[in-house]
């Protein structure tokens, strides 16, 4: 079965866009990380801390925000071990909540619902997304599926083959921006989560 | 009927926080409830569910302890609680083992069951709830409204109030101020926290992984941040594997919210780790260094070991069945005195808090059947208040004044002619000059209070068909189950289904010892009665052997087509007859569809018409086009009315045991049918008509009230 991945793209850019989020298909590595720049400076991003993200270090997201005076921190502990120790922790948190822009790599992208799924062991892949002040997601698009239940077997198949073991510590499903219920004409307003929510899905595959 | 429940209607209808709340609401539950159908296949994904439910629950004590292993295995830690005290008191020794001081908690209905919070705050810990409609309750030290809503009765200027204080900040009453000063005032709180405590929507066994749903965020935050999450968990939560999970998340989101998914789905599985240095993991990653899993049992078991009750277990706790009940919409959730509300909750309240709680929660339900139409798992909430009845009937006796009514006068056709005979000399003094009675003494003031009855005319529908019991036509042999309120108070409108059915060439008999269909004394939980008279009514009808019984009453159709078989279940012999005789139960409407299908279509009419769908035909019998088809057959214009199905607030005995409460019901669908701008309103049920015309008698209305074979009986 050949998947439509242009399909999908669609998909779930108008599921996510519904649900609150701000969705760019970026046409290859430097569409990416030019539109993330721009975002960026339109915010006002001074401090952006990033979850582990392969996807990242392949499109050079970093090292572009860097050049531009934005200072980048990597949340992976041991980075901070090796200098600081115990102190870590509470550091690595404070840079979370002093962020302007968390940057996260989801590896599923559930079309049917604008959904995207983020894996993790260490939590701090959690943190990156909920407490800056803006969230942005990175996703190539051959990661997207068509349902929920897609979604399920590819996690399955992930925790096997790359985590060995049968689910990672913290998987989290995330769809278009928080927002609550509870407050009479609250649905478009913002909750506890981060003002915005971005995606940018890397169009890797052209012409299937 | 309770004198506590009573007064308590009083109260919540006086109460103009709760009444104008839900005036506001109601079009966001309207919304909530279409959102949650489209572009899916609701009866399909709700099937499924309830399948995934049954089995996770039929084979629960292996999905706890394969739960238990995985979770074990991934480094959390587990308690299984007996009851509510004693998940109480693990998790505020474990508080006082690692110097908790702080705690922060994301929305638990188990922990309101439970009163964990007020059990932690006692013993001086501070809690603070994260979910911001639980704050907002927390705030104001009120008990929830609403299930998955508990603020929904706390106005806008009364949260701005609240949240000022507690941020220190003045705000304005808009939404986006309010929240952005949430989220700054129980950021604090997060960081500050020793321990976060969660509840779980879905807990998968194959895994050990605890799922939870936020819209806000805050969900995320109470499990990663504090160095301690602790995670409650009701063991009907457990399922077997994601993929069965996943099958609730279909429709959990949609039917609590109206939308398709949450914003923020967290699967836990063990506390963070680090992957450090290769291949070793270390224990505490920058999330929660500790996780303790509290299952919880407080009667899950014992619901799980009752053949009738075990459905209640299979409840996603979304609270779409309190969007639609008339009687939570008029009275709010507070009335139902403890943490679950509406039809599903009398039935937990029963089990989880104890039957006695529940005895005055029972008398509420109408059995309009709505809850039924739109719960995720499909479960059979209305059956299950029958049975409980039964239940507490069955345990604790009946009255004296209802064991006669019951178990003497309603048993016995000749007993109950009798009864109306007696009344009808006795309503004579209260009887106006249009044959109406708007006033009676003690205790049936309130009742016409509320409708203007009809008096009870000298001749029943029995006396005037004595020639009519025998089949009269060989080609079809249509038997005629007229029910009590046709047969007492509208006798003329079953000469008027004879005349109507005479011009499709169908002659009616009335077998002369038909009696009450039994739904009081069923819905009042006296099964002794309700055996019987289905008994009496087989014998009376089958001996004719007719091809079809028509109904004007589909109370007693629904009796006769659903519930006898079931009641006699027990009974091979009996069961059998039920079955044959439940095929052949029709609606009026429906017969002369059935029958003449290819009749012309008439000249239109002049006159503008609505109809409005009872309960019972509706949603107990699944019929709602029939009616309308004939009607325009007829040539009459039928105009939809907002809220057609909802219920008329008749409720069999909600309007002579809670007539305030019927009142409140009938007053909104009297202003659905005035706004519909008609000059009349048909139904196929006698007791709405009864209902109908005397609310809008009361109210002076103009418009007109008819069954639609009064109405093709009356307009030619």
């Amino acid at each position: 079965m050949v998947i439509e991945f242009t399909g999908l793209v669609e998909q779930l850019k108008n599921e996510a866009t519904n649900a609150g989020a701000l969705v760019y298909v970026a046409s290859d590595a430097e569409d990416a990380r030019n539109y993330v720049l721009k975002l960026a400076q339109e915010h006002i991003v001074k401090l952006a801390v990033k979850s582990d993200s392969m996807l990242a270090q392949e499109i050079g997201l970093r090292q572009h925000l860097e050049k531009s005076g934005i200072e980048v921190k990597e949340t992976e502990i041991m980075e901070w071990w090796a200098q600081l120790g115990n102190a870590a922790y509470d550091t690595l948190r404070q840079h979370y909540i002093n962020a302007d822009l968390g940057i996260s790599e989801a590896n599923i992208g559930i079309a049917e619902t604008g959904t995207l799924t983020i894996m993790g062991n260490e939590g701090n892949e959690r943190l990156a997304a909920i407490l800056p002040r803006i969230h942005l997601t990175l996703i190539s698009s051959e990661n997207l599926v068509p349902t929920m239940e897609d979604a399920v077997a590819k996690l399955k198949s992930i925790s096997q083959s790359v985590l060995g073991r049968k689910m990672p510590r913290y998987v989290t499903y995330i769809t278009g921006r928080n927002t609550t219920g509870d407050i009479l004409g609250a649905l478009t307003a913002r909750a506890q989560g981060p003002e915005e929510e971005y995606i940018v899905i890397i169009n890797k595959v052209t012409n299937l | 009927m309770s004198k506590e429940m009573a007064k308590r209607i009083h109260e919540a209808l006086l109460d103009k926080r709760i009444q104008a709340a839900f005036q506001t609401w109601e079009p966001i539950l309207k919304f909530i409830s279409q959102a949650a159908r489209e572009g899916i296949d609701f009866e399909a994904s709700r099937q499924k569910i309830h399948d995934v439910k049954e089995k996770s629950i039929s084979s629960l004590p292996q999905l706890i302890e394969q739960f238990k292993r995985e979770a074990i295995d991934a480094g959390a830690s587990i308690y299984e609680a007996k009851n509510g005290a004693d998940a109480n008191k693990y998790v505020l020794k474990l508080a006082h083992k690692q110097n908790v001081k702080r705690v922060v908690k994301s929305s638990s209905i188990l922990a309101r069951e439970i009163g964990l919070r007020k059990y932690l705050e006692k013993s001086g810990i501070e809690v603070v709830e994260t979910d911001v409609g639980d704050w907002i309750i927390q705030l104001a030290d009120e008990k929830p409204a609403h299930m998955t809503a508990p603020n929904a009765h706390i106005t806008i200027e009364q949260v701005t109030e609240l949240l000022s204080k507690a941020s220190g900040e003045k705000l304005e009453p808009e939404p986006q101020a309010l929240l952005n000063a949430t989220r700054r005032t129980l950021r604090q709180a997060f960081l500050a926290a020793d321990m976060g405590i969660s509840g779980t929507n879905i807990a998968v066994a194959e895994t050990g992984t605890i799922m939870i749903l936020t819209n806000e965020g805050n969900g995320c935050m109470t499990t990663t941040l504090p160095r301690i999450h602790v995670a409650l968990v009701g063991i009907e939560k457990l399922v077997s594997t994601l993929e069965d999970a996943t099958v609730i998340l279909r429709l959990l989101s949609r039917s609590n919210m109206g939308m398709k998914m949450p914003v923020y789905i967290s699967h836990i599985t063990g506390p963070s780790i680090t992957n450090a240095f290769h291949d070793a993991t270390i224990a505490g990653g920058q999330g929660p260094t500790e996780m303790h899993i509290v299952l919880v049992d407080n009667g899950r078991n014992e619901i799980r070991e009752s053949v009738e009750f075990r459905e209640a277990l299979y409840c996603i706790k979304c609270g779409a069945c309190l969007n639609v009940c008339p009687v939570f919409r008029s009275l709010g959730g507070q009335t139902y005195g403890y943490i679950y509300q509406g039809g599903i909750g009398t039935i937990l309240t029963a089990f989880l808090h104890g039957m006695d709680k529940a005895k005055d929660l029972a008398s509420l339900c109408m059995g309009c059947m709505a809850c039924k139409d739109v719960c995720p798992a499909d479960i059979d909430i209305p059956g299950m208040i029958t049975d409980l009845r039964a239940k507490i009937v069955g345990e604790g006796g009946l009255s004296w004044i209802n064991n006669l009514a019951y178990r003497s006068v309603l048993k016995n056709p000749s007993s109950l002619d009798r009864s109306i005979k007696i009344a009808s000399y006795l309503q004579r003094p209260f009887v106006d000059k249009d044959s109406m009675i708007r006033r009676l003494p003690y205790p049936l003031g309130p009742l016409s209070q509320t409708i203007t009855l009809p008096s009870l005319p000298a001749s029943t529908l029995r006396d005037r068909l004595k020639g009519y019991s025998e089949p009269r036509s060989t080609k079809q042999k249509v038997a005629f189950y007229a029910g009590c309120v046709a047969n007492y108070f509208y006798p003329e409108l079953g000469e008027e289904v004879i005349d109507v059915l005479r011009k499709y060439d169908l002659e009616l008999y009335f077998p002369p010892e038909q009696a009450c269909c039994g739904a009081p004394a069923l819905y009042e939980g006296v099964i002794d009665t309700s055996l019987s008279l289905a008994k009496t009514n087989i014998a009376a009808i089958e001996k004719t052997i007719p091809d079809y019984i028509v109904t004007v009453c589909p109370g007693c159709a629904v009796m006769l087509q659903k519930e006898y078989p079931r009641l006699l279940a027990n009974e091979p012999g009996w069961k059998q007859r039920a079955d044959a005789m439940a095929c052949k139960v029709r609606d009026f409407s429906q017969l002369i569809l059935e029958l003449s299908p290819s009749s012309g279509k008439k000249a239109p009419r002049s006159v503008r018409v609505t109809y409005h769908d009872p309960c019972y035909l509706r949603r107990g019998m699944g019929i709602c086009q029939e009616p309308r088809q004939l009607l325009e057959r007829e040539g009459f214009e039928v105009v939809e009315m907002e809220d057609s199905e909802a219920c008329c607030g008749f409720g069999g005995r909600t309007v002579l045991e809670y007539p305030e409460l019927s009142n409140s019901v009938l007053q909104r669908k009297l202003d659905k049918i005035q706004a519909a701008g008609v000059d009349l309103v048909v139904t196929n049920c006698v007791p709405c008509v009864l209902q109908l015309r005397g609310g809008l008698d009361k109210r002076k209305g103009k418009t007109k009230v008819m069954h639609s074979a009064e109405l093709l009986a009356t307009q030619d």
